[in-house]
């Protein structure tokens, strides 16, 4: 399950020249440090450390975007009945069977004319208008709570909008972390958005600066490339086991009252 | 409820005013110091440069972690020769370079000098996105060390749409000590490809594979021009070969050395990872054809010395040419394109900024300026300088840069070559298709 | 009627952001793509409108389109089911756990984190190789060693395998589920002196199906449009003799090397109608076998 990542630590500790010529043996025959040392230099007068700023930048704004408007929208769909809404809800299943291929370019060429190229606007901004896939799963989620639990609450004299703050969102957690760390793994690893709209190498993300060690043409610094990746997954293994916890304290711990 | 919503949206939006201060201010507060502080420190050695106004060049290319470095230190030289310009870098892998410089060419966003690859010029080029060079040659670009040959590598009808920044040719790049094991020592001079097919057949009885194979649109290109015949027709709109023998005589023996294990099969090329993995590198085989700005690298990784060897022929002067490794564009959207011309011009012809470049985007078109750093290059890059200046006397003028389409042809061929080299389809039948539907393919340039 | 007024202004309240976000960032460009898809268009000049001919080529002309589903549809069909299956027993399993339950989760998660990156290509390619620890063991086995490399199913097999593999994100949603399921139902279901087998398919399952039905809609969608792994193995070309061409790669390659991008949009909105019918299937059955505890919709 794990040797991928045994592997990839391994290689990290090889010369560059080493790691295919002894990728059968896992265990390096002389340690060394340097990739660790010289991928932190990171490219073109841009330690490592930039590009992790820049990603979490990226990736901490989207996140909360992304997680927050989803699960507003999602009650709505789940528990509101208005005018609409099953077509609303058809358009939202529809934009996530779309290719993005396609509509990259007619989006770009739209971002350029609003002047938000170079900018991590077009990747961060569209995140606080919802996210389908994240919309569905929280959907789904609440449709597994009783709605008697909604009614109750209803004749306590709760609003809708507390009804959703105060009862639902403790009890869909689960699904709220599962969204967060989707989202931030999602975003650490997106390549796509951040090749288009950031041209400054300064602004470079993560994703894209362990693409810069590789080159097909000319000479790879493999060594460097598989430290730094372990270095670029140290955050996203962190989310994880920070969220994961949410997800066993879920209905069953915090209980139905 | 709405409240939340509105809430949100106001989120959003300071989010975006504040993204957007940001930006600007920084940018703008980077630009005028370091202009300023230059136009200090230069003032004296450069008395028209320093009323010269402002301006900021985009500059793109594709490549890795060293030629970035150098390119940033050639940039480097040139901001501070021209304090009044300043250029913003803009780069990544091959891969990546291509998928961002698309949407930016649709946008008419693209940066204003552009590095280029020949299959793409023809598609950047006749589509309006790159500038027609020829009113810049010696009016920005001094053209007074650079052949005529050279110039029109970038040309394409009676446009210049790129400027050739280093040239390539290709040969056969091997292991004499592994040649050794064939009972030969150098493939002669004058080999043929009956010579080729003869030596390569011993390999497997060696325990070796001879080569990795050849590109088909590359090797089979020169081998028509050896036969007096072309790829592509003049404009591009057919092929321009008659006879699909031609490719019968080529494309068999090759899928034969496959079949007897004298070269890999395809899903054994398909598990090689990168230089550091390949056959050559490992011993396992005796060399490769391909480009000579590949051999440093290879040579690199190999670490032991290998030598090159000429194409078989007959006809070798005619089929082999120069390529140009590389070209600078100026985009049609540029606003500063006399500015993007020096910035060539400096490229091209200035030693100092040579030195730091040592022919990485190929040997330098500037005879004068090959001449000058060779004194500081490694002995693989003097090899292959050498090996240059050899083909320059032993060659013909290339073919007009390749049409657009290109790129559908290549994977066509592609995908045929492997076909022919799994077996599963005969030179025979191979050459009625590749002649059907690259015709077809090359017919969308009629219009 | 001022009641009813005021229901759906609540509604519309809380899906204005997607609304909001549908109109500034997807409909013009999802629209541009759709007209884009009956011209001929190369990114750089303007758009000729040529009727249904893109949609014609697809159909009657391009064998390469048909392989391109082919193949996506097998990669679809085998992979969806075996890595729900997969992530779903992990998932019970995990569930069951008592300690160090972090840790086990995260190791099951790691395969589907280092998922796109070039490390898992190169591993990938090195477990199958010639001389990969799959061959090794075929060959103590006694077996004779596969050429993953040369047999186009082969090949489309080890990308299958690596998705089944990277069933990270299935698992963490099935497990989300689990966690949701009340703990009274099953202490009622003690009462009543239920078996776990029947706890399984009495309660377990039930409760799961909205969880089931989110992850099969979702994984088959994003089945139809995997990528990045046909890229890492086959090097973007698709091969061997396009057995591993999926419906992506091949409309990325109309789309950003052939510079076709009319053609590329046909394909895509070829593919949306495609996985809309599935979807749609889906949804349909679904009021037949998913049980919800809320009846709103």
């Amino acid at each position: 399950m794990i040797y991928p990542v045994i592997w990839l630590l391994m290689s990290s500790f090889k010369p560059s020249e080493q790691i295919f010529q002894t990728a059968g043996s896992l265990i390096p025959t002389d340690w060394i440090w340097t990739n660790y040392s010289q991928g932190w230099e990171g490219i073109g007068g841009h330690s490592f450390g930039v590009f992790i700023k820049n990603s979490l930048v990226l990736v901490v704004l989207a996140t909360i975007g992304a997680v927050a408007s989803s699960a507003l929208i999602a009650f709505g769909f789940a528990r509101l009945k208005f005018f609409g809404s099953t077509f609303w809800f058809g358009v939202m299943m529809v934009t996530l069977m779309l290719p993005h291929d396609v509509t990259l370019v007619p989006q770009y060429i739209m971002f350029s004319k609003i002047g938000w190229l170079n900018s991590i606007k077009p990747i961060v901004i569209p995140a606080y208008f919802g996210a389908p896939f994240f919309i569905f799963l929280m959907i789904q989620f609440i449709r597994t709570i009783p709605q008697e639990l909604d009614e109750a609450a209803t004749i306590d004299g709760c609003g809708k909008f507390r009804l959703f703050y105060r009862i639902i969102l403790p009890l869909i957690a689960p699904a709220l972390a599962t969204a967060a760390i989707f989202s931030f793994y999602w975003r650490w690893e997106d390549l796509i958005n951040p090749v288009l709209y950031l041209n400054k190498p300064s602004m470079y993300p993560v994703s894209m600066a362990l693409k810069m060690y590789l080159d097909a043409d000319t000479l790879s610094n493999w060594g460097a490339m598989f430290a730094m990746s372990i270095v670029s997954l140290v955050p996203v293994v962190a989310v994880f086991f920070a969220f994961q916890k949410h997800i066993v304290e879920g209905i069953s711990t915090s209980g139905l009252k | 409820m709405k409240k939340m919503a509105s809430l949100l949206l106001a989120m959003s939006l300071t989010f975006s005013l504040a993204a957007c201060g940001g930006n600007n201010n920084s940018s703008e507060s980077s630009n005028s110091g370091e202009g300023s502080t230059n136009t200090q420190t230069n003032a004296g050695t450069n008395v028209k440069e320093e009323d010269a106004k402002p301006v900021t060049l985009r500059m793109a290319w594709w490549g890795s972690q060293p030629r970035h470095d150098y390119t940033l230190k050639v940039i480097e030289m040139y901001e501070k020769e021209h304090p009044n310009v300043k250029i913003e870098s803009e780069y990544a892998n091959f891969d990546d370079y291509w998928k961002k410089l698309a949407p930016q060419a649709a946008a008419n966003e693209l940066p204003d000098i552009v590095q280029m690859d020949i299959s793409y010029l023809a598609q950047y080029g006749q589509k309006g996105q790159l500038e027609d060079l020829t009113p810049y040659l010696n009016n920005g670009i001094d053209t007074s060390n650079i052949s005529e040959n050279s110039i029109s590598g970038g040309k394409l009808g009676d446009k210049i749409y790129g400027f050739n920044i280093g040239v390539n040719t290709m040969n056969f790049q091997y292991d004499p000590e592994l040649l050794k094991k064939l009972g030969v020592d150098k493939p002669s001079d004058d080999w043929t490809w009956e010579d080729y097919f003869a030596l390569a057949s011993k390999a497997k009885e060696a325990g070796l594979y001879f080569d990795g194979g050849m590109r088909p649109e590359v090797f089979f290109g020169y081998y028509l021009r050896s036969k007096g015949a072309h790829l592509y027709n003049a404009d591009g709109t057919a092929l321009g070969y008659e006879d699909d023998q031609m490719f019968v005589d080529f494309f068999k023996p090759l899928a034969n050395l496959v079949k007897e294990g004298d070269t890999p099969p395809p899903d054994v090329k398909a598990q090689i990872k990168g230089l550091e993995d390949d056959m050559l590198v490992k011993n396992k085989q005796v060399g490769i054809w391909q480009w000579t700005n590949q051999f440093v690298a290879i040579q690199q990784v190999a670490n032991r010395s290998l030598e090159m060897a000429h194409m078989p022929g007959p006809g070798r002067n005619e089929g082999l040419y120069l390529k140009p490794s590389m070209y600078f564009s100026i985009s049609k959207n540029s606003e500063n394109k006399e500015e993007a011309a020096k910035f060539i011009d400096f490229w091209v012809n200035n030693v100092e900024a040579n030195k730091l470049i040592k022919g990485d985007r190929g040997v330098p078109v500037n005879t004068q300026v090959a001449e000058g750093i060779k004194s500081t290059l490694d002995p693989a890059q003097v090899q292959v300088f050498d090996y240059v200046t050899w083909a320059q006397e032993n060659s013909s003028p290339m073919d007009p840069p390749d049409p657009v389409g290109t790129a559908e042809i290549i994977k066509l061929f592609a995908g045929l070559a492997e076909q022919m080299d799994f077996q599963k389809l005969s030179a025979e039948d191979a050459a009625k298709q590749f002649r059907k539907e690259a015709n077809a393919i090359l017919a969308k340039n009629k219009q | 009627m001022r009641a009813a007024w005021k229901n759906h202004l609540t509604g519309y309240a809380f899906i204005s952001p997607f609304v909001i976000g549908f109109l500034a960032f997807i409909l013009i460009p999802a629209g541009a793509s759709l007209y884009l898809s009956f011209t001929s268009y190369d990114l750089f000049t303007t758009p000729r409108w040529i009727g249904l001919d893109n949609y014609k080529e697809m159909f009657f002309q391009d064998s390469k389109y048909w392989q391109s589903l082919k193949v996506t549809l097998i990669y679809v069909f085998l992979g969806v089911p075996l890595r729900l299956a997969f992530a779903l027993l992990i998932a019970m399993l995990l569930n069951t756990a008592s300690k160090a339950v972090g840790i086990y989760r995260t190791v099951y998660y790691l395969p589907s984190i280092i998922g796109g990156s070039v490390a898992v290509s190169i591993m990938w390619r090195n477990i199958y190789g010639d001389e990969g620890i799959i061959n090794l063991l075929l060959n103590t086995l006694g077996l004779d060693s596969i050429r993953w490399f040369a047999e186009p199913f082969a090949a489309l097999w080890m990308l299958i395998s690596l998705s089944v593999w990277q069933f990270g994100s299935s698992m963490l949603i099935f497990l989300a589920g689990l966690k949701n399921i009340p703990n009274e139902l099953y202490e009622a279901a003690n009462v009543d002196g239920a078996g776990p087998v029947r706890r399984f398919f009495g309660i377990t399952l039930p409760m799961l199906t909205p969880i089931i039905l989110f992850n099969t809609i979702l994984q088959t969608i994003g089945a139809f449009m995997t990528f990045t792994p046909a890229y890492i193995i086959s090097k973007g070309e698709g091969g061997p003799l396009d057995g591993t061409l999926l419906y992506s790669l091949y409309l990325f390659r109309q789309g950003f090397v052939y510079f076709d991008m009319g053609y590329a949009s046909a394909m895509a909105w070829m593919m949306l109608i495609i996985v809309s019918i599935f979807t749609a299937i889906l949804f349909a059955t679904s009021k037949f076998w998913v049980h919800y505890e809320s009846k709103g919709d």
